[in-house]
């Protein structure tokens, strides 16, 4: 700062020099008649030259060009207090909530890429290739959600390598703030990995480009393996068990909400053992609980219940996009809805009469038009849209755990489940193999999550897309067109694309 | 000093008189009246009367009278008016002199307003186009820049939307967005309304839509003269920000004289210029069996395409008659209900007078212009006072001041997916406007899916309105304190204060789920400046050198935008303030941040024998902008002329009386970015109650001006003394350093950076020529031509590779890309329709499929004068120009409902209403045309193609206007009145199926995505009467 100003003033006095001399050479060559003028005439000429010289001092003292604004921050005040540590930690948190990521379009755009859903909307070709699974690199849906993931990545990075700076920091707390960014930077990869990476496969290639510090940021970065893709998710929430030490409530970071991701991540990559010891730590952590099937569904209406173990939330100074993209109003037409929820979830609840779920679906109250799609009403809400974003809950646990477990050992969690839903429970003869098991848990998978982002990821990780989406169905999305542009090819495009 | 020499003279002269034994008093000897007229005997007013040699002088009266004491009775007076030969006529004791002007039809003399200072014509060595206030009084135009429109070469003025009061773009040498230059004051023609017109798919405001102009709050009556400076060595005095051309906008100033009143008025009426023919009920219902029987014939052909679609179609939902609601009798002409002929009235009365000492002009105004879209209007009041005084012979001071209050009843159109207009497009004709009790017909209950709203209770039931106050004042101050120096010192405050209100009342689709939904936006600004400028002029034998030295600083502190919105207001309250709602949150907007910019300049301009002249100017400016380090930027321009028919071997010409030739070269800058985008910033958030911050960017610390160097090379002709003149120019531009938003991996964690990078290399070629064919004394015609050719070309980008632009959430329609011209459209490539099958085919591969800029522009005016009748007729013309016609996607759907028929196949919703373009369609096997065959289950159209990218060249009639003039031979009462009837825009020759071929619905904010229509407020055809009353 201090830097700047003499800088600028340096630059200034070069300036008042050149027109000083210039003034100067004026003078001179009117110095003659200068002498040869009356009083009068003279103390004008005196009058402007004073006039000059305090224009000149009057600028320098008020510093015109060194202007900052009321409602921003430079980077270098950022980490120079606990406050403002904490500042950045919100603002990291406030980045998940982008409209592109956990606002609202990442889990909406892969739902509505399955059979979960569709899209709705005036006609828009983007939008439309979403629900046709025929995705262009140009699509700017997919765009904005690989860009808000990087942004929340650059948040969490640029807390990772200052938190040293900060004075005074207690040990305590800055060992949970740097857990809570490790957390959300193996978050983004994960998302990333499972959107744009070919994550059921740890031989290929197209992993995701790991980005672990925020000093170079316009180095464009390659794709790494899926396998080191990995490696990177899970050392980060290694260190993020490793650090996080504080319970603030589940809308923020917590230990379990760690463990539970790192449950995922490992059941993705296949680490079963891993992912059931995990699942088991956040099961037997009080702070979460099932409902039962008489008050499930208030999962959706009140916030931060005990079933959500990372719930993103949002408020009436902070609304999500989930509302409007999902519901709009009573009587909107199919033209409102983005996305909608389609007929053939409507037949799979139709096979499922006692699930209780299936409330949650509305194919009878919405307009000719939306027929025979429906509309999902896990975001409702119309005066509000301050509906959560769902990043982790109990219920996806158990079925981690269920899954991890087998069809033996396994199905306990997943009846557990069924039970608090009004299901009833499944016999060992149901579930004869790990087939039919693995069937089931998708099954269930779909039934509780639907509309909150894991069909697709789910249906991708089983091998399964070919067969339930059709054989021409990509299984993940195309890189951006502007980040093979953007880095001169650098990052390389998917696999059929 | 004065006094002592007059007393001497005056004694002198008695004493040489008396001698003579002439016994008349000699004090009324010296006074001389008269009358000062032109070759029809017509006063001239405002003529200048000089006593030679001297800066004594007077200026002439309405009925062209003036009264000037001499010096000496032998003196000589020289009697100037613009557009006169200028006469000189000794005096030789006479006491009523009488003078007959003849009319000069050379320019040369005119005095052109330059850039901190004045310069005649003939010895301009830059390229710079002037058009005074004759030319473009009485236009029914909110804005000043519409009225110059078509009538200066390499000047493309656009107008995006028929939003009154909506800005306009302005293209000087295919640069968009000059800067203004008010009487000596620079600002940028901002929207300072955080309003959105615009919103997206997901009811999220999206860009701004409309564009509120800030030149709006210039009221064009008060304007004496506009002046472009189009090359870099005209322009380069306002260096950071003159790389798009600079506007200089001169006001009206006092005179010596009677004080003279001038009342100038005119009302009219306008109506929607262009309807699109849309189908009646009958036509629509047609269409769908059409559809239906199409797709049943291919159906029968090969079903497959059918399933692959609908699993398990069941074809009865072609054959299956229609509903009884398809049979209601209702035909409701959408555009019909919208549109509305609409008054325009226009009231300015001024005065300008003054003496010796001072002279002044002040003027009010009021203008009232209601939209030809229901609800809609502009109304603007303006007052303004520009005062000059002469404290001594070395010293004069001033002042200029103008207010304006603007209020704004904003039209909810133009790029929005709930626009009035985008609603009644595509509407169904069988949904009645009102419903038997009264209540609006819920569109939701009607055949069309495509609109959000009935429109009429959009535009009934959205209120939104924009009220600006502006306030512009400098006072100066001018010390001749030698015979050769002046100094002038200025200071300027330009202060806005804007006020948003929209409120959504809760009966609308986009209040109804919220209770109703209100946002009010303020804006204010504090802009002052001060200029400090010492100049230079003198002769030597034949060299005469004009030099001005300045130093200027100019800051805007503390801008404010502040934005709250409101939701859920009490039912029935008829409360519509957001304060009044229960659900009060303020918007996070990117921070506004001040700028200031600290400046030195210097010209000299040297001629020798008025045969060569030479110019060289710098300007060194600081900006804030910028990092330090890179605040300073230097931008040098030279020029040169040479005055050809000044040679000998040309001095001898009788038919070519004017011959110059200019070279110029310079460079200019652009600093417009926002501000503060050369570090990293972090922006507020929140999260669960608590307030955060959020990295906003990377800043880019090498971050500098934009550079725009310009070759220009131009000659300047005039036959028979001005009969025939005008001017040719080639100049060549090459746009360096774009300050771009470049391209960033999105691993940096974000989407672009502003950069300096990239290079857009533009040419062109201008000419302009004036003619007098026929000039009697009771008949005369003069001709304006100007044609302009302009090419611009990317020669380099951020990345080697092309970018791509998306006009709205839909999909990229943009392209930049080396080798394209800027505003390129991307898209599939339309192969047309396959005789056989109607069906339409597509090219595999996006594209670049035309672009927005033309290739040819121009304009011609005619000029008739019989008697005390006067006509004048304005056209204007663009070649080249293409327009994505995204909008017609919806009034050309062939029949197309996306699932719009129930579980027992009945058809209840098809997706719109289309125009009668689509009687055009294929029909049968055979049929040659470029419209698909109708289809309910196919969308036989492709948004994303060539398809709708429509050729946009037009011819257009600006402006006709017929005048009787009455002028009195003795002024009693007054001086003299016109009275005129106008037509605005009364006729346009197109190919374009839209409202208007001069459409660019994104505001004309991005030039990347310039050149779509996207519903924009269609334009008006404006007919007035008016009168032009001097007492």
């Amino acid at each position: 700062m201090n830097k700047s100003i003499s800088h600028n003033n340096q630059n200034h006095r070069t300036g008042s020099a050149s027109v000083g001399g210039l003034g100067i050479q004026l003078c001179y060559s009117f110095s003659k008649r200068l002498a040869q003028l009356k009083g009068k005439a003279k103390s004008y000429l005196i009058l402007c030259l004073t006039a000059i010289v305090l224009a000149g001092s009057f600028s320098s003292c008020k510093k015109l060009l060194d202007v900052s604004s009321p409602n921003s921050v430079a980077d270098a005040y950022i980490f120079t207090s606990v406050s403002g540590l904490n500042n950045a930690r919100i603002g990291m948190y406030s980045s998940l909530q982008d409209k592109s990521y956990y606002g609202g379009y990442f889990p909406l755009v892969s739902e509505c890429y399955t059979d979960n859903g569709t899209t709705g909307g005036y006609d828009v070709i983007d939008l439309n290739d979403i629900a046709a699974k025929a995705v262009q690199p140009s699509n700017i849906y997919t765009t904005g959600i690989y860009q808000a993931i990087y942004n929340s990545i650059y948040g969490a990075n640029e807390i990772i390598a200052n938190i040293d700076k900060v004075p005074n920091l207690d040990a305590t707390l800055k060992s949970n703030t740097i857990g809570e960014a490790y957390f959300v930077r193996a978050l983004c990869e994960f998302d990333l990995l499972r959107m744009f990476g070919e994550h059921w496969d740890k031989t290929s290639n197209y992993g995701i480009s790991i980005v672990l510090n925020p000093n170079n940021p316009k180095q464009a970065v390659a794709r790494s393996t899926v396998d080191a893709s990995y490696k990177q998710i899970i050392a980060d929430l290694q260190l993020a068990i490793g650090s996080l030490n504080t319970y603030n409530g589940n809308q923020y970071v917590s230990l379990s909400a760690a463990k539970a991701l790192l449950a995922r991540v490992d059941l993705y990559y296949g680490d079963n053992a891993n992912a059931a010891s995990l699942a088991t730590d956040v099961i037997n952590d009080n702070n979460f609980s099932l409902f039962g099937p008489s008050n499930f569904a208030s999962i959706y209406t009140t916030k931060l219940t005990p079933e959500s173990i990372f719930e993103l939330k949002f408020d009436l100074q902070n609304q999500s996009s989930y509302n409007t993209l999902t519901y709009v109003r009573s009587d909107a037409l199919r033209t409102d809805v983005a996305f909608l929820a389609s007929a053939n979830l409507n037949t799979f609840f139709q096979s499922r009469p006692t699930d209780l779920r299936s409330a949650l679906v509305d194919y009878v109250n919405v307009d000719l038009s939306i027929q025979p799609d429906g509309r999902t009403q896990k975001y409702r809400g119309e005066q509000t849209k301050d509906n959560s974003g769902f990043i982790i809950r109990l219920a996806e646990v158990y079925l981690i755990r269920a899954e991890a477990l087998g069809n033996t050992a396994g199905l306990a969690d997943l009846n557990t489940l069924r039970e608090s839903r009004g299901m009833p429970d499944l016999a060992p003869s149901d579930v004869p193999d790990s087939i039919h098991f693995l069937n089931e848990i998708l099954d269930e998978r779909r039934a509780e999550l639907n509309f909150e982002g894991h069909r697709l990821f789910d249906l991708a990780r089983t091998n399964n897309v070919s067969t339930i989406l059709g054989s021409t169905v990509n299984p993940i999305m195309p890189i951006p067109q502007r980040e093979i542009d953007g880095t001169n090819g650098i990052v390389v495009q998917n696999p059929g694309y | 000093m004065n006094l002592t020499k007059r007393t001497m003279l005056v004694l002198l002269t008695m004493l040489a008189l008396s001698l003579t034994s002439t016994t008349v008093l000699i004090a009324q000897n010296l006074t001389v009246k008269g009358i000062v007229k032109d070759a029809e005997g017509k006063p001239i007013e405002g003529a200048s009367v000089l006593i030679k040699g001297t800066s004594k002088g007077a200026n002439t009266g309405a009925d062209g009278s003036f009264s000037i004491v001499l010096n000496a009775p032998n003196n000589t007076l020289e009697i100037s008016s613009v557009g006169f030969k200028t006469q000189n006529v000794a005096v030789k004791g006479r006491t009523t002199i009488n003078v007959t002007l003849e009319e000069a039809r050379s320019q040369l003399s005119d005095v052109v307003v330059v850039g901190y200072g004045t310069q005649k014509k003939s010895d301009i060595t830059g390229a710079i186009s002037s058009v005074r206030n004759k030319e473009f009084k009485d236009q029914p135009v909110s804005n000043l820049a519409q009225s110059i429109q078509g009538k200066v070469a390499g000047i493309l003025v656009t107008t995006p939307s028929g939003t009154p009061g909506a800005g306009l773009l302005v293209s000087v040498r295919g640069a968009n967005n000059p800067l203004y230059v008010v009487d000596g004051v620079p600002m940028l023609s901002e929207s300072n309304s955080s309003l959105s017109t615009s919103y997206n798919t997901n009811g999220d405001e999206e860009g701004s839509g409309q564009n509120i102009s800030s030149i709006s709050d210039i009221n064009p009556d008060d304007i004496e003269s506009i002046e472009i400076l189009k090359d870099a060595s005209s322009a380069s005095i306002y260096g950071a920000r003159a790389a798009n051309g600079v506007v200089l906008i001169t006001t009206k100033r006092g005179k010596n004289g009677k004080t003279e009143f001038s009342f100038n008025s005119f009302a009219g009426l306008q109506k929607v210029a262009r309807k699109i023919p849309f189908l009646d009920s009958k036509g629509f219902v047609a269409l769908e069996e059409d559809a239906r029987k199409q797709d049943l014939i291919a159906y029968n052909q090969d079903p497959t395409p059918f399933n692959n679609l609908y699993p398990g179609f069941d074809p009865a939902v072609l054959t299956n008659p229609l509903p009884a609601s398809w049979n209601t009798g209702v035909n409701t002409n959408w555009e019909n209900q919208i549109f509305r002929t609409a008054p325009i009235s226009n009231l300015q009365l001024s005065a300008r007078g003054g003496n010796d000492k001072t002279k002044f002009f002040i003027a009010g105004n009021y203008f009232d212009q209601q939209g030809i879209v229901i609800e809609n209007y502009y109304k603007r009041a303006s007052f303004r006072m520009n005062i000059d005084n002469k404290v001594s012979n070395h010293v004069s001071i001033g002042a200029n001041v103008a207010f304006t209050y603007g209020k704004n009843r904003r039209s909810f159109n133009d790029d929005t997916y709930t626009g009035i207009v985008t609603n009644a497009i595509g509407a169904s004709p069988l949904m009645p406007v009102y419903n038997a009790d009264g209540s609006y017909a819920d569109y939701t209950q009607y055949q069309a899916s495509w609109l959000s709203d009935n429109p009429v209770k959009s535009a009934k039931a959205i209120k939104a309105f924009t009220t600006n106050y502006r306030f512009l004042g400098t006072v100066f101050a001018e010390i001749q304190f030698l015979k050769n120096l002046k100094f002038r010192s200025s200071f300027t405050t330009d202060y806005t204060n804007l006020i948003d209100n929209q409120f959504f009342d809760p009966i609308t689709s986009d209040g109804a789920p919220v209770g109703g939904k209100a946002i009010e936006g303020n804006y204010r600004s504090m802009t002052w400046l001060n200029e400090n400028v010492l100049s230079y002029s003198n002769s030597f034998g034949k060299s005469t050198l004009n030099a001005i030295v300045g130093y200027t600083m100019q800051a805007s502190p503390n801008p404010e935008k502040k934005v709250v919105k409101g939701q859920g207001f009490p039912q029935g309250s008829g409360l519509e303030d957001v304060y009044d709602a229960s659900i009060i949150t303020p918007v996070i907007l990117p921070p506004p941040i001040g700028w200031g910019l600290e400046s030195y300049l210097a010209r000299a301009n040297y001629s020798y024998d008025e045969k060569y002249l030479l110019s060289i100017s710098a300007r060194y400016d600081g900006s804030s902008r910028f990092a330090s380090g890179h605040q300073w930027g230097l931008f040098p321009a030279f020029s040169a002329g040479w005055v050809l028919t000044k040679e000998k071997f040309l001095s001898k010409s009788e038919r070519l009386t004017n011959l110059k030739l200019r070279v110029s070269y310079g460079l200019t800058g652009d600093q417009e970015i926002p501000a503060a985008q050369f570090s990293n910033v972090w922006t507020p958030s929140r999260y669960d109650g608590n307030a955060g911050l959020r990295p906003f960017n990377i800043g880019n610390p090498l971050l500098s001006w934009q550079q725009n160097k310009m070759f220009n090379i131009g000659a300047d002709f005039e036959i028979d003394h001005g009969k025939i003149s005008g001017s040719i120019e080639y100049f060549k531009g090459d746009r360096t350093k774009l300050l771009a938003q470049s391209v960033l991996p999105a691993t940096s964690g974000f989407a672009s950076q502003y950069t300096n990078a990239g290079l857009i290399e533009n040419q062109g070629v201008e000419l302009s020529l004036a003619a007098y064919p026929i000039k009697t004394t009771n008949f005369s015609w003069n001709i304006s031509f100007n044609i302009s050719y302009i090419k611009d070309r990317i020669k380099s980008l951020y990345t080697d590779n092309e970018q791509l632009f998306a006009y709205t959430d839909l999909f990229p329609s943009h392209i930049l890309k080396v080798g394209q011209a800027v505003g390129t459209f991307l898209g599939y490539k339309y192969l047309g329709v396959d005789p056989q099958t109607g069906n339409p085919s597509y090219s595999d591969s996006l594209q670049p499929i035309g672009k927005a800029s033309p290739d040819y522009f121009g304009g011609l005016t005619n000029d008739f004068k019989y008697k005390n009748w006067d006509l004048s007729i304005v056209t204007q013309f663009s070649i080249g120009n293409k327009v994505y016609n995204l909008i017609r996607t919806t009034y050309q759907t062939l029949g197309y409902s996306p699932g719009g028929w129930d579980a027992n196949n009945n058809l209840y919703q098809v997706y719109a209403n289309n125009a009668t373009i689509v009687n055009k369609r294929w029909e049968k096997v055979g049929d040659k045309t470029d419209i698909p065959r109708a289809s309910l289950i196919f969308q036989n159209y492709n948004q994303q193609s060539s398809q709708f990218v429509e050729n946009a060249s037009f011819l257009r009639i600006r402006t006709v206007n017929l005048g009787y003039s009455f002028r009195p031979k003795h002024p009693v009462v007054y001086n003299s009145m016109r009275l005129y009837v106008q037509a605005q825009n009364l006729w346009v020759l197109t190919n374009y199926y839209g409202f208007d071929p001069e459409v660019s619905s994104n505001g004309g904010a991005n030039p990347t995505t310039a050149g779509v229509d996207y519903a924009a407020y269609p334009q008006a055809r404006t007919f007035t009467f008016g009168v032009n009353f001097n007492f």
